[in-house]
């Protein structure tokens, strides 16, 4: 940006994109594919970490939950006539369930770190300028709230064998409507801040925060857990502590992949930049 | 000065159309991107036989330890 006014637009400017081509171009018009790959990046990598981190530690919790599972379920059906039996038959071994944890968190950190980078681009398009190691771990935070934490208050992480497959597609709506609310009062948090961009900033933080509270208080209109929680306080609460953290374990990978990639293109943008000012 | 506004003119619309062009391909690409997230999503967290129904609960059980580590409902 030190170039005088009579130099010609360097070829980041979307003035001159006819002596590049438009798609190879670092400064195309829409940088959605590149922060489709960041968020394909990042949340293969913290969902990896996640599944890792939970198959050392919260599987041997969750072999015991299924064995107490399984004594609860064999003392039910000698009292009626195996009722049971047909639910608790075994698809898979253990140890393929194993595998399927992590092979499943890093699907879904695909998953997440797609709907995260669309996000992000629409939220970030109006200056794309900005530096974004700040700007992806505080998108992470919010996303770290509204995905992970929000929904965990409200509908903690139950172990295996405590839900009752009746009520299984309740459950799920509820939890459902958890998220979509959470990730929606995150938005509403968003514009807050944004629109009260004229106050001072305690105004400004005072204001988002009660959003983020009032969001929050709004979760437990949802009908409350409807199954019993028939394990040891100890289990319930160290495996909610396991998810909990292999949740914050994603989210700081995810953080830091998404906005080291980002911090990378922008030095080989610089770069480049640096490179044509002095030719011209 | 005509010619030269006559001649710049269908440049600034090429570019402009190029431009559009390019911001409408990366945005069907981001739409269906999401849609697949979501049938993603859906099938490691939600299915319970009813996405690939001739498997029966496979892959609810092949994720079900993901899903209860997640916070998913399970049974």
């Amino acid at each position: 940006m030190t170039a005088s006014p009579e130099t010609p637009p360097s070829p980041n400017s979307l003035t001159a994109p006819r002596t590049s081509t438009p798609a190879a171009s670092p400064a195309a018009p829409s940088p959605v594919l590149a922060l489709l790959g960041r968020g394909l990046a990042a949340g293969s990598l913290g969902g990896l970490a996640a599944g890792l981190f939970s198959l050392l530690l919260a599987e041997p919790l969750m072999d015991k939950a299924i064995r107490a599972e399984e004594a609860r379920s064999q003392a039910h059906e000698q009292h009626d006539a195996g009722a049971a039996v047909q639910h608790h038959e075994e698809l898979f071994s253990r140890s393929t369930q194993h595998a399927g944890l992590v092979i499943a968190l890093v699907v879904a950190g695909l998953a997440i770190g797609v709907l995260f980078a669309v996000a992000y681009a629409l939220v970030h398009r109006r200056d794309p300028r900005a530096n974004p190691w700040p700007r992806a771990l505080a998108f992470c935070a919010a996303a770290f709230c509204a995905v992970s934490l929000f929904p965990a208050l409200r509908y903690p992480a139950m172990p295996p064998g405590v839900g009752d497959s009746g009520t299984v597609g309740d459950r799920q709506a509820m939890w459902v409507a958890a998220v979509v609310i959470s990730v929606l009062g995150m938005f509403l948090v968003w514009q807050v801040y944004v629109r009260l961009a004229g106050r001072s900033q305690p105004v400004r933080q005072l204001a988002a925060a009660g959003t983020a509270a009032a969001v929050l208080a709004l979760l437990w209109a949802l009908p409350d857990n409807p199954d019993p929680t028939p394990v040891s306080p100890t289990l319930l609460w160290d495996f909610r502590m396991l998810s909990l953290a292999s949740h914050v374990l994603m989210w700081v990978v995810f953080a830091a992949v998404f906005g080291g990639i980002g911090l990378r293109a922008l030095r080989a943008r610089a770069g480049t930049e640096a490179a044509s000012t002095p030719a011209v | 000065m005509s010619a030269s506004a006559a001649h710049s003119a269908p440049h600034t619309d090429t570019a402009a159309i190029q431009s559009a062009t390019i911001q409408t391909r990366d945005w069907l690409i981001a739409a269906g991107a999401v849609i697949l997230a979501l049938i993603t999503l859906y099938a490691v967290f939600m299915d319970n036989g009813s996405l690939i129904s001739a498997t029966g609960d496979y892959l609810h059980e092949f994720a079900h330890d993901g899903r209860h580590l997640f916070g998913a409902p399970c049974h």
